[in-house]
């Protein structure tokens, strides 16, 4: 028997987009100059490199020189939290605020401003994912500088109210930023008129290339830089700049932000039709933060008296294919900080599996995996009876 | 349709070539590897383990073109496995975690994922080998007397014989690593591991300083004692020592020592020469039975370690609970915690966790 495959992993990553390799390609081959050159090529590729930036920038609404090209949502997360706290910390404002259930980017980030003699701060969420906007403007004074709240969390889709907690932010004087890594192309946002300080986007889950992501740094706003070296981009982030990935980013980036109102509301009707179709051959399946403002392209499902990690196993070997809570090294499916921070109790966490949609997704498959999903988890209850 | 075979890889070569030659004979085959402990304990973000195995399994399944996955047994290895591990030595024992691991992680637990993805069979990379006799599926010796495993086998349920598989078992470890350069897998000439999984250079006593208070009387120092009560010197801590030990023991005596038994409760080290080592009963508890249970007074071979000889023994007591042997010929170092592996020819019959054993012939119990 064989089967079609239906992905739905578009959290994690998305295939290429055909207009962004076709742009990319020139910069590869015989347009491959250095864009520090003086020469012809390196002309070229600079004008290049200067018009990406500015194509990211008008996605955001942003000034081109706002832009920082970085290697991946990681590093404009680790440069926007740690850049931004090095570079306040002689000013006294020793701590950076976050939330439980950041990407570990953020997380970890937090962490090593704690090794590097500061200190951390975390505002709980609600048992839907949410941050409440007044115990987040508790922990701003005075000693903050730098705040990050991801807007779109990767687990279960969770939205925050960004504008509402940047006003927080802004009025105890500190720093905002926002992993938008998930956000980006999902929700409108025009950074003319929100005043967050830093945000942070990543090219593989909008169909650019894995290894590229930017970080939006706002004029004005010092970060001190994580890699020293030559004086590209300002001197803010050395290293020769990736022409044919921000070439690509740029592409990915319009495209999304045009086809936005369209992809959502096609993807709310197909995450709709799943979910519909799990509740109503399992009942007493649990959505996680169903209760919130979700983005429209993740669901967070757990079925109780499951394990996801067999589930993920059989459902694979039968060309469904989706994650877990979070995936260690070694390829084994971890806990899930985010629904521990949720108050979610273990044996129903351990149970979550994250099912992502975007452009490989349409009814058809929706159709299967929901059946098979069901027929499956059904399978694993009867044996786990036994 | 071929039947599916979940094989358990561990990223050596036996369970390479098992996977390959499984899938060679045309099973379908998925491959996964257990991720049972973290060895990054101390860094709680990045809880990975033997990585590089791991990944060394997966590019053999990529290799055949077969699924691959890794499961994270690592609370139930921990429960069933590690914690006693720990909790045998703190009480004098010397336990061997492989034949808990199979019996309890591999055989169990594994299995019940090879169900969840209806897998008729579940294969190891075991020296081991099954046969069918009087319509029973049996658990033989491996073909290698240098290799066999089936000493740390006879824990698991014995329905589970009905669906395993052992392919390598057949062959010498030069017959597997010559099938494995012909299937040109990169884990040929991977060397041998010896050591227990979780226990770094062999080190077993920085685990249980690790696991176990500091004030765990395991760890704390003791008498050096002989069995007529003379002390020849102090010890670290009687979990250093295992029963026909002579490394670590105070010299002195005219004569080389060995650990005679462990006495956890009053920390001595009771030690002795040589002959005092010799035993000619053993008995068991935590029974497992992989055959019909041998009558009183039958013949059987017995096996009371790794490696150790095949020695004639009688069955004095052989139930769901217990096992009494007397053995043909006296033995020479029996530690509590180890195992007794009860033979009849290549057949492994059963076996248990030695409780203790005995210079005469234990009482046989009354009918």
């Amino acid at each position: 028997m064989s089967h079609s495959l239906v992905y739905l992993d578009h959290a994690a990553t998305t295939p290429v987009r055909t207009e962004v390799l076709e742009a990319m390609l020139p910069w590869f081959s015989t347009r491959f100059g250095n864009p520090s050159s003086t020469h012809r090529l390196g002309r070229e590729a600079r004008v290049a490199l200067d018009e990406a930036r500015e194509r990211v920038a008008a996605t955001l609404g942003a000034h081109p020189d706002e832009v920082c090209f970085t290697s991946c949502g990681t590093e404009s997360d680790n440069f926007g939290v740690i850049g931004a706290w090095r570079a306040q910390r002689a000013g006294g404002r020793h701590a950076v605020l976050s939330t439980p259930i950041e990407h570990k980017a953020v997380l970890a980030a937090c962490h090593q401003v704690v090794r590097e003699g500061g200190t951390e701060r975390f505002v709980p969420v609600s048992r839907d994912g949410v941050v409440d906007t007044d115990a987040f403007g508790a922990l701003c004074d005075d000693a903050l500088a730098v705040a990050s709240v991801m807007w779109v969390n990767n687990e279960v889709g969770v939205v925050q109210d960004v504008p509402a907690l940047t006003a927080q932010a802004k009025v105890a004087g500190a720093l905002m930023h926002t992993d938008a890594v998930q956000a980006f192309g999902k929700i409108a946002f025009d950074l003319r008129t929100l005043p967050v300080d830093l945000l942070t986007i990543s090219g593989h889950k909008l169909g650019a290339p894995k290894g590229v992501g930017a970080l939006f740094i706002r004029r004005g706003v010092t970060l001190e830089p994580l890699l020293h070296g030559g004086s590209q981009d300002r001197g803010r982030r050395p290293g020769t700049e990736n022409v044919p990935y921000a070439v690509g980013l740029a592409v990915a980036c319009e495209l999304a932000v045009a086809e936005r109102e369209a992809e959502v509301a096609h993807l709310a009707a197909l995450r709709e039709r799943l979910e519909s179709r799990l509740l109503a051959g399992m009942p007493d399946a649990v959505i996680h933060a169903r209760g919130a403002t979700r983005a429209p392209h993740v669901t967070n499902v757990s079925i109780p008296g499951t394990d996801a990690e067999t589930l993920l196993m059989a459902l694979d070997l039968r060309g469904i294919q989706a994650s877990g809570g979070s995936a260690c090294q070694s390829g084994a499916v971890g806990h899930s900080h985010v629904l521990e921070a949720m108050g979610v109790a273990p044996e129903i966490a351990s149970g979550a599996m994250r099912l992502s949609l975007g452009k490989l997704s349409d009814e058809v498959g929706i159709d299967r995996a929901a059946d098979v999903i069901v027929t499956l988890a059904r399978k694993a209850r009867g044996l786990a009876a036994v | 349709m071929s039947e599916r075979v979940l094989v358990a890889m561990s990223g050596g070569v036996d369970s390479s070539v098992t996977a390959a030659l499984l899938q060679e004979q045309g099973y379908d085959v998925v491959g996964v590897t257990m991720k049972l402990h973290d060895d990054g304990a101390d860094v709680p973000d990045k809880p990975c383990c033997s990585l590089d195995a791991t990944s060394d399994a997966r590019r053999v399944c990529e290799q055949l073109g077969v699924p691959h996955y890794v499961l994270n047994l690592v609370d139930v290895f921990t429960r069933d496995v590690f914690d006693d591990f720990v909790r045998e030595y703190a009480e004098g024992r010397t336990p061997i975690p492989c034949v808990r691991c199979n019996t309890f992680t591999k055989f169990r637990d594994l299995v019940a994922k090879a169900d969840a993805i209806d897998a008729r069979w579940i294969a190891t990379g075991h020296y081991g080998r099954l046969d069918t006799r009087d319509g029973e599926r049996v658990l033989l010796r491996g073909r290698d007397p240098l290799k066999d495993q089936s000493y740390f086998l006879w824990g698991i349920p014995r329905p589970v014989l009905d669906r395993l598989l052992l392919p390598v078992g057949d062959w010498t470890k030069e017959e597997t690593r010559a099938a494995a350069r012909r299937f040109g897998l990169r884990t040929a000439n991977k060397p041998e591991s010896m050591d227990i999984c979780f226990v770094p250079h062999g080190d077993h006593v920085a685990i249980l300083q690790e696991h176990l208070p500091a004030d765990a009387p395991a760890l704390q120092r003791g008498a050096v004692v002989t069995e007529d009560g003379r002390v020849l010197g102090e010890h670290e801590g009687f979990a250093r020592f295992t029963v026909g030990q002579r490394k670590g023991l105070p010299g002195g005596a005219g004569e080389p020592m060995f650990v005679l038994e462990i006495r956890p409760h009053t920390r001595e080290v009771v030690v002795g020469p040589r002959d005092a080592l010799a035993r000619s009963s053993v008995a068991a508890s935590q029974v497992n039975w992989l055959a019909p249970v041998p009558a009183v007074g039958r013949a059987v071979e017995v096996q009371v370690r790794h490696r150790g000889a095949h020695v004639p023994a009688t069955i004095l007591r052989a139930d769901a609970d217990g096992i009494d042997v007397a053995l043909g010929e006296r033995v020479h170092g029996v530690a509590p915690g180890q195992s007794l592996v009860l033979y009849d020819g290549d057949v492994v019959l059963g076996g248990g966790i030695i409780t203790r054993a005995g210079r005469g012939a234990l009482p046989v119990l009354a009918a």
